[in-house]
């Protein structure tokens, strides 16, 4: 068992080497922990002391991904060998190093602590890589107009939705089409909405009635909690 | 309890429709972008998402460049080498001179 285990330690490390030129810094401590029994060799090879070894891996964007996007651009009998695969993976890496020292000087520099999205655009312009500022803008407006448009939905409800739905749970993004869940009574004419965020759904029965009274003659943001069955939930 | 319906499909079907699904794992930006220098304290939400978009943008632009030089060949295999010549010959690439010449070494 203890052979085993030593033979198929020294391959992984092997292979390692092979793969990536990682220097194992503490391939020897390991080595010598091998005459005190098989477990300890498991615990060593199962969990790589992080300050040593670095994975490779972890300073590259996925290999994986890195070939899907370069195979949609080749023809498709196009072959790519594995050190190209390799060297094109550490040239992103590379590359978003570089762009970033850029942008971070600029914040540096305006002595701002974030690297923003406008920076790193900056940088790409400033190194050279103006073509891609377009594009990239492009992609970035679309971003921020979905973005807007979900988290503006998302609070409307409170405010607006409520009137029509009866509910203006914050949870619900978009209230439009309905939740049968949470009728809350038609009766309440569905004035919850600011103040039926935190409690509207509980209020079904005798509760959500004496609710729905006063609410109906009240303004919505007043706040329509009726302190008696709603205590609990102040 | 979300009712998913139309509205969630809108939801992930337009940011999917418009910008595409990311292509690149944002939080490996992230850390590569740290990495980058001891200064960099903060990033943005947002960048990470610009850099997904433009990695994809500069793997293309060097993998067309180097397949360029792969089919001056007689090789339909894109190799190393090809990458190298490539960024040899962009000069939009210099800074990537170090490590297509580097990196011959470091393999062993």
């Amino acid at each position: 068992m203890e052979r085993g285990g030593t033979a198929g330690f020294n391959r992984f490390y092997k292979h390692a080497k092979s793969s990536s030129g990682l220097s194992i810094v503490h391939g020897g401590s390991s080595n010598s922990n091998n005459s005190n029994g098989f477990i300890n060799n498991t615990a060593n090879s199962n969990t790589m002391p992080p300050p040593c070894t670095v994975r490779e891996q972890d300073q590259y964007m996925p290999i994986a991904n890195v070939i899907r996007i370069m195979r949609r651009i080749l023809p498709t009998h196009a072959k790519i060998s594995d050190d190209a695969k390799e060297t094109i993976q550490e040239c992103v890496s590379e590359y978003i190093s570089f762009i970033t020292g850029e942008a971070n000087e600029r914040c540096q520099r305006e002595q701002r602590k974030t690297i923003t999205a406008e920076d790193v655009l900056w940088a790409m312009g400033k190194l050279g890589f103006d073509d891609y500022v377009e594009p990239l803008t492009v992609f970035l407006n679309r971003y921020r107009e979905n973005e807007n448009e979900r988290t503006s939905l998302r609070a409307e409800p409170v405010l607006k939705r409520g009137i029509d739905y009866g509910i203006g749970s914050p949870i619900m993004m978009a209230p439009p089409y309905g939740q049968p869940g949470f009728h809350v009574g038609g009766h309440h004419q569905g004035i919850f909405d600011g103040a039926t965020a935190m409690g509207g759904y509980f209020r079904d029965g005798p509760g959500g009635g004496a609710g729905g009274g006063s609410s109906s003659s009240q303004a919505s943001l007043t706040n329509n909690f009726d302190p008696d069955p709603f205590v609990q939930y102040k | 309890m979300r009712q998913a319906g139309t509205y969630s499909g809108i939801v992930s079907g337009g940011i999917s429709g418009k910008t595409g699904p990311h292509l690149l794992p944002l939080a490996r930006i992230k850390k590569i972008m740290k990495r980058s220098g001891e200064e960099v304290k903060m990033i943005s939400g947002e960048s990470p998402i610009v850099f997904s978009k433009a990695c994809e943008l500069f793997i293309k632009e060097l993998t067309q460049r180097s397949w360029m030089v792969t089919i001056k060949g007689k090789t339909r295999t894109l190799s190393k080498e090809d990458v190298a010549s490539a960024v040899m010959a962009t000069d939009l690439f210099d800074f990537l001179v170090n490590l297509v010449s580097d990196s011959g070494g470091t393999h062993l």
